[in-house]
């Protein structure tokens, strides 16, 4: 049995995938992590290039927001995870699944590369006459990367796999699951 | 009624091309998660549970524009995948429930919870808007979520 296999066998994995409405009820918890919680990314990066909530200090932002995009963050990664799981065969092979992890572990990346220099040092930031270079590349490319990762998410649900086409048409429940 | 009848989806570029669809649904992700963001800040602070130093009605002016944005970017994006198959989406009863939610939910945004961020309520009253302001836009995405499933 391959991994995929393994992952999606297991008990609550299969419980999950068979469940009519289980896996739609975490996936609109997924997508209202988004919802709720990008708000804050969106400002947090929006403060930082100096185009939203410029009334506020890049102190205040990133501090008072913190705390509930990580709150968030871990709901959404809970949830992904179980959803991915429970169709591990299907998602592990679907390129735009491994196109969102892949932009996941970019972002971490970044969050290393500017934690220290920019997140970490708002105090430093709200100080100076501008908000540093450094700051505005960090807040754009978090932008480009969380609307990648929303792609991504969305285009998994499109992707049909060469072989799973060929047994739709014998056997039509297949698509069911699939949200368009 | 009449026009619905005479009008032919398969004509619609959304069902005659393979990226428009998504594409579309894209910005429709992105402009909700911007406006019920920018919503769920001022929720959030009501709720008492992040900028308490900072009054709701100063943190309303900050978004509000945002809001807007992100408002107008669904509503537009909203009607276009509608318009690739009206029919299915009016005899489905997640869409119906959503539409419903979506108007209480625009209507709630902009009289009570207006009123409440921008006037100096106690604490309690705050926590109950924001909390039904959260439910209700929380509401609108299962609504959307759901119409691929029932």
């Amino acid at each position: 049995m391959s991994i995929s296999e393994t992952i999606q066998s297991i008990g609550f994995m299969t419980d999950l995938r068979e469940s009519a409405l289980v896996f739609p009820i975490m996936l609109t918890t997924h997508l209202s992590c988004i919802a709720v919680f990008g708000g804050m990314i969106l400002m947090t990066d929006l403060r930082l290039l100096g185009l939203a909530m410029t009334g506020r200090s890049v102190t205040d932002v990133v501090g008072q927001f913190r705390i509930w995009k990580r709150v968030g963050f871990c709901i959404m990664v809970t949830m992904g995870a179980m959803l991915a799981g429970s169709e591990a065969v299907k998602y592990s092979a679907n390129p735009f699944f491994w196109g969102k992890m892949t932009l996941l572990v970019l972002m971490g990346v970044h969050a290393l590369v500017f934690r220290g220099s920019v997140y970490n040092n708002t105090a430093e930031i709200d100080r100076l006459p501008a908000i540093p270079t450094r700051a505005k590349v960090a807040a754009s490319l978090s932008l480009a990367l969380w609307f990648g990762l929303v792609c991504m998410g969305r285009l998994i649900g499109y992707y049909e796999a060469p072989q799973e086409k060929a047994a739709v048409s014998q056997q039509v429940t297949v698509a069911a699951h699939v949200p368009r | 009624m009449l026009m619905m009848l005479a009008y032919d989806p398969s004509t619609n570029p959304l069902n005659n091309n393979e990226w428009s669809f998504p594409l579309v649904e894209i910005f429709h992700i992105t402009g909700f998660a911007l406006s019920i963001g920018t919503i769920a800040i001022v929720d959030f602070r009501l709720l008492g549970l992040a900028l308490r130093y900072v009054k709701p009605a100063q943190l309303l002016k900050d978004t509000a524009p945002w809001t807007l944005f992100g408002l107008v970017v669904m509503l537009i994006t909203g009607p276009l995948i509608f318009s690739s198959d009206p029919r299915m989406y009016l005899y489905n009863e997640s869409f119906r429930f959503k539409m419903g939610a979506l108007l209480a939910a625009i209507i709630y945004n902009y009289t009570i919870r207006r009123k409440v961020a921008l006037s100096d309520v106690s604490p309690g009253v705050g926590k109950v808007v924001g909390a039904i302001s959260l439910l209700l836009w929380v509401s609108v995405v299962a609504g959307g979520l759901f119409i691929a499933f029932y």
